[in-house]
């Protein structure tokens, strides 16, 4: 049949796209680990990411890891610019209100950078030989294989932070036991400051490295923060392996998809999903610490 | 206070009335309704800056009889609301003249429908469908190549590399649907075997590989000689790009709107070696010597770069062709400039020299330019060059 013949090839684009929905909803939960904010910025630190090494790469003529190393060093500050100016000053409202405020400022980036860089869409060449390699009869470009070294030295190097450093315990006890974090003399505020840099930094790496594949304009952030966010609702909102877990069964759910149904409806299928799990199981695949599972 | 503010209001009125020259100056004014924001911004920017220079040329030789151009611009965001407020505004302004633009084909239909109820003319950019030309509109021109020339040209195309079959993978908006009829319906009378793909595209999709991968046992069974990515935008290079990487080596065909460099920049390497029809100021510089339209691209290519800096390209070229045709029929008006008799003189606009091409409009063609008004095109080094096929011309 027809559909066996594709299933597999179908299934490693949805991994390279699950890796990338996991990085951005990773970017999702660490913030939200941090504060409960839900950032809706997040898919613009990785528009961010991939536009300003087009921009150091192209115009300024840096070398490219230097242009990426650059680029996510830049987004990184504007992650804490973004901290320090629009969620510190409103720290004492409620969520709606910096959510809103999240919302508006991800419209001031995108619309930031359409002035900055222009509205045309720019993509960056491949980190390596481009000649795609067949495994079987599936072709896999290099460029996907990069893109799984990413999310897994991302995710490699949060759970080292989150677990074996003093500095993310603290952040998770500000989110865990915000009384407790305060006993105990952790500034909540610092934490989620450094929280938005980080978030900015994982976001900025998925944006460099799936240029690329794809292309970065300056409102290609906001259906891949939605994507994302949903990978990381799927999953369990505010878990660093449920935001993996649910972006990788969102992007093979979504490339599996188009063998059975016409191609039309592939972005609908992520919304599908978000409303099923809304429906059925609020908390996620693997249950949220910020859902009360006993609501439901 | 109150009385202050009336006196100096009467005493403005009557000054701007007074003012010598008053009448004889009036300016022929145009409206001009673009995505001077939103993803195509620096596209219609181009097309703005195009026509700026041209009105400000034919002002310092004096305008058209005796009177000024003055354009007017309207940012309508891409948004086809903002769109038709705009066109409604300028309709309701009884010194615009006519109103040119928008630039995409999701908006021109609105502009085209007021247009036609309020009775003025508007110079649509973007190609027109079939939708719209069912109408036969009076009032509504086409300053792009129209899908029905894009598509015979690239049905020579396909007979001159000698393709059999070809598959189509269209997008899903009415111009890219009605190119994929068009090339099926021309191809098939030409003895192509055309195959319109059931899977389509959006134009915000980012990556392609689940169609063509749906696609690719079609491709290998049918044993298909070319693959016609019938598209516009950053789906092109996406949809090359992806067939490649899914190890597919069939030729690509595209259409003109794969005539921009950003294109090239898109699609790099995967790029080469697609052909597609295109307009002429793509490659102005390779067009036969005895071309007619040559000349006027290269007189028009080094004003550009005096002012602009940059090369001028195939948008710059409908800036030039839209203040060329509106000078052109201004200068024909007999009798007095109305928006009707405006709209009768461009209407038999014949043989105008613009840098697309010649046009020609008649009371039952309101797309200008025709096929002999495009080339093929072949990107080879990351650079479009021109390709001549015998008898396929």
């Amino acid at each position: 049949m027809d559909i066996i013949q594709i299933l597999p090839q179908l299934l490693s684009t949805g991994i390279t796209f699950g890796a990338i929905y996991a990085l951005v909803g990773l970017g999702f939960v660490t913030i939200a680990r941090a504060s409960q904010i839900i950032n809706f910025a997040q898919g613009e630190f990785v528009m961010l990411g991939g536009m300003i090494t087009f921009f150091l790469l192209n115009k300024i003529h840096l070398p490219y890891p230097l242009a990426a190393l650059f680029a996510i060093l830049i987004v990184v500050i504007i992650g804490f610019l973004l901290h320090l100016l629009v969620i510190y000053p409103l720290r004492k409202a409620s969520l709606p209100i910096l959510l809103m405020a999240t919302l508006g400022a991800s419209l001031f980036l995108s619309s930031a950078s359409a002035l900055l860089f222009g509205t045309l869409p720019k993509a960056l060449p491949p980190f390596s030989a481009r000649a795609p390699f067949e495994i079987g009869n599936i072709s896999v470009s290099p460029q996907s294989l990069w893109v799984l070294v990413a999310a897994f030295l991302t995710l490699f190097s949060l759970y080292l932070l989150s677990h074996r450093t003093l500095l993310g315990k603290a952040m998770e006890a500000s989110s865990t036991d915000p009384l407790g974090a305060d006993l105990t003399g952790i500034s909540r505020n610092l934490m989620i400051f450094l929280a938005f840099g980080v978030s900015a930094g994982i976001g900025s790496v998925a944006g460099i490295f799936i240029t690329p594949i794809f292309y970065v304009s300056y409102h290609s952030g906001i259906l891949i923060g939605l994507k994302g966010f949903i990978a990381a609702v799927l999953g369990g909102w505010g878990k660093h392996n449920g935001a993996i877990l649910g972006g990788f069964a969102l992007g093979v759910l979504e490339s599996l998809s188009v063998a059975f149904i016409p191609s039309g409806y592939k972005d609908a299928i992520a919304f599908i999903v978000l409303l099923l799990i809304l429906y059925i199981r609020p908390k996620g695949i693997l249950g949220s610490p910020f859902i009360d599972s006993r609501r439901w | 206070m109150k009385k202050m503010y009336w006196v100096i209001f009467l005493a403005f009125i009557s000054m701007t009335w007074i003012s010598p020259g008053h009448a004889a100056k009036t300016p022929y004014k145009i409206g001009v309704n673009l995505e001077l924001t939103g993803p195509w911004a620096e596209i219609t920017k181009t097309l703005k800056n195009g026509m700026v220079m041209e009105v400000e040329k034919i002002n310092a030789k004096g305008g058209i009889n005796g009177r000024p151009l003055e354009l007017v611009f309207e940012d309508n965001g891409f948004d086809v609301g903002r769109a038709a407020a705009n066109m409604t505004k300028f309709t309701r302004d009884k010194e615009i003249l006519l109103v040119v633009g928008p630039f995409e084909d999701n908006l021109q239909a609105t502009t085209r429908a007021i247009a036609e109820r309020e009775k003025i003319t508007n110079l649509i950019i973007c190609p027109s469908n079939p939708m719209v030309r069912g109408l036969k509109q009076q009032w509504a021109f086409n300053i792009a190549q129209s899908d029905i020339i894009v598509s015979q040209k690239l049905v020579d195309l396909s007979l001159a590399r000698k393709y059999k079959k070809v598959l189509v993978f269209h997008g899903a908006w009415p111009l890219a649907q009605s190119l994929a009829e068009n090339f099926k319906s021309f191809g098939e009378a030409k003895g192509i075997k055309v195959i319109i793909s059931p899977e389509t595209h959006k134009p915000i999709d980012i990556d392609m590989t689940p169609q063509l991968t749906k696609m690719k046992p079609i491709i290998q069974k049918e044993k298909v000689d070319a693959f016609y990515a019938c598209t516009g935008g950053p789906p092109g290079p996406i949809i090359t790009k992806n067939l490649r990487a899914l190890g597919i080596k069939t030729p690509v065909l595209g259409t003109h709107a794969f005539g921009f460099g950003f294109i090239i920049a898109l699609g790099g390497e995967a790029m080469e070696g697609v052909e597609f029809p295109a307009a002429k100021p793509v490659v102005f510089d390779q067009l036969d010597a005895n071309d007619p339209v040559k000349p006027v691209n290269i007189d028009f290519d080094k004003r550009w770069k005096e002012r602009y800096g940059t090369p001028s390209d195939q948008i710059a070229g409908y800036g030039y062709d839209i203040t060329g045709l509106i000078e052109d029929a201004l200068k024909r008006v007999k009798g007095k400039v109305t928006r009707a008799s405006f709209r009768d003189a461009f209407e038999n606009t014949k043989g105008f020299k613009g840098t697309h091409g010649i046009y020609q409009f008649s009371p039952t063609e309101h797309d200008g330019l025709s096929k002999k008004d495009m080339v093929f095109v072949r990107i080879e080094g990351g650079r479009f060059k021109r390709i001549q096929l015998p008898g396929a011309e």
